[in-house]
């Protein structure tokens, strides 16, 4: 057991140093991995809305309703099954700016949906395809369902067919854009999903997210 | 007690070290939700939660490594059980002031159903591994470390 004097520290300060490079080079990793940068992002997107996806943003004098969502979170499958027909119909009848912030902190498979969200808004097929993401939703997060082939085939179903679409979800080609709208909700503090915001002020999910009539009494009360 | 004490070191050192590994390896490819977790304590600013959130798994890693190695056992303690006292005191706020969040310790955080808290054994859980910590600063020497440690006492 006996070692030669000094023996120890040398081996205390190489274990020291190489497991301090490994922190130092993780943080950095992910601070930068993490943060926002410029980069592509659909038309129908706006970066002073938080990159969020806009619909009537032109609209004056209508309520402004911000929807932070997680492809993946089973909550927010159940409140676009309550309250998605009607949003969609503030959208059609101009009753209301719908802005939506697909966040993806459930995991890999919450990031590739976020991008494939993003590609369908380009061929103007938004709100089917998120429709259909949520009513098809997996009970479990990253099972696979939400795979780059999942995604394709559920964009199929809602004609979401062309190349573009295609290559679009399979490079992952708003994936910096995905990590930009993560970023702003790190800065907005939004802790759950879904959370939603009427002209800026939060709704109280317990009380309107699955009760149709209150929350359309919460978004036009 | 002379005999086994280097034994139960060494069972120790793995325990929490695992334990912070684990933790800090399930948290450092999300930071997103990582820094979600921090955020839902709502005891930090904003901004020193979102980089606490990114920071902290990494920073569980290297000290769960050098546990497990057995380097540096008794700096490395002391800040695990540092650790761990913040981390008690950080859910027993949040239990005091009525929020319902998920500790977050490996993976997962942010607000949760106020039936799916589980801040006792959030609580009970670190302060074992707090108690663990303590007794490697106390006696660091142990089986199977890749440094040896002094007798700190006797």
């Amino acid at each position: 057991m006996s070692k030669q004097p000094g023996g120890d520290k040398v081996t205390r300060y190489i274990v020291i140093g190489m497991v301090v490079f490994i922190v130092a080079v993780g943080v950095i990793f992910s601070f930068v991995s993490s943060s926002s940068k410029a980069a592509p992002y659909p038309s129908i997107v706006s970066k002073s809305e938080g990159y969020g996806i806009v619909f009537n943003g032109d609209l004056k004098n209508v309520p402004k309703v911000d929807i932070w969502e997680d492809m993946q979170c089973p909550y927010c499958g159940r409140f676009e099954g309550v309250n998605g027909p009607y949003i969609q119909k503030l959208i059609k009848e101009k009753k209301a700016t719908i802005v939506f912030h697909v966040l993806s902190f459930a995991g890999p498979e919450s990031v590739l949906a976020a991008n494939a969200v993003a590609c369908s808004a380009d061929e103007g097929k938004f709100l089917q395809y998120h429709e259909y993401l949520y009513a098809n939703q997996s009970p479990t997060e990253n099972s696979g369902k939400w795979s780059t082939e999942g995604l394709l085939s559920a964009g199929s179903e809602v004609g979401l067919t062309s190349s573009t679409f295609k290559s679009c979800v399979a490079d992952g080609t708003y994936g910096q854009w995905v990590k930009n709208v993560a970023d702003d909700g790190a800065a907005k503090n939004i802790n759950a999903t879904p959370t939603v915001f009427k002209d800026g002020q939060k709704l109280d999910g317990n009380v309107v997210f699955f009760d149709p009539v209150a929350f359309a009494k919460a978004i036009e009360g | 007690m002379k005999k086994l004490s280097p034994w139960l070191g060494l069972v120790f050192r793995v325990v929490v070290g695992a334990v912070l590994l684990v933790a800090g390896y399930l948290k450092a490819f999300n930071p997103s939700k990582a820094k979600m977790a921090v955020r839902a304590y709502e005891a930090l600013p904003i901004p020193v939660a979102n980089i606490l959130g990114v920071a902290l798994p990494w920073i569980e890693i290297g000290a769960g490594l050098l546990l497990i190695l057995g380097v540096a056992v008794r700096q490395t303690a002391i800040f695990s059980g540092f650790l761990m006292l913040i981390f008690i005191i950080a859910i027993a706020q949040a239990w005091a002031r009525g929020l319902s969040i998920d500790c977050g310790c490996f993976g997962g955080g942010g607000q949760v159903d106020a039936k799916d808290t589980k801040y006792v054994q959030e609580i009970l859980r670190d302060f074992g591994l707090g108690l663990m910590s303590l007794y490697l600063f106390r006696y660091p020497k142990s089986r199977f470390a890749l440094e040896r440690e002094k007798e700190t006492h006797e």
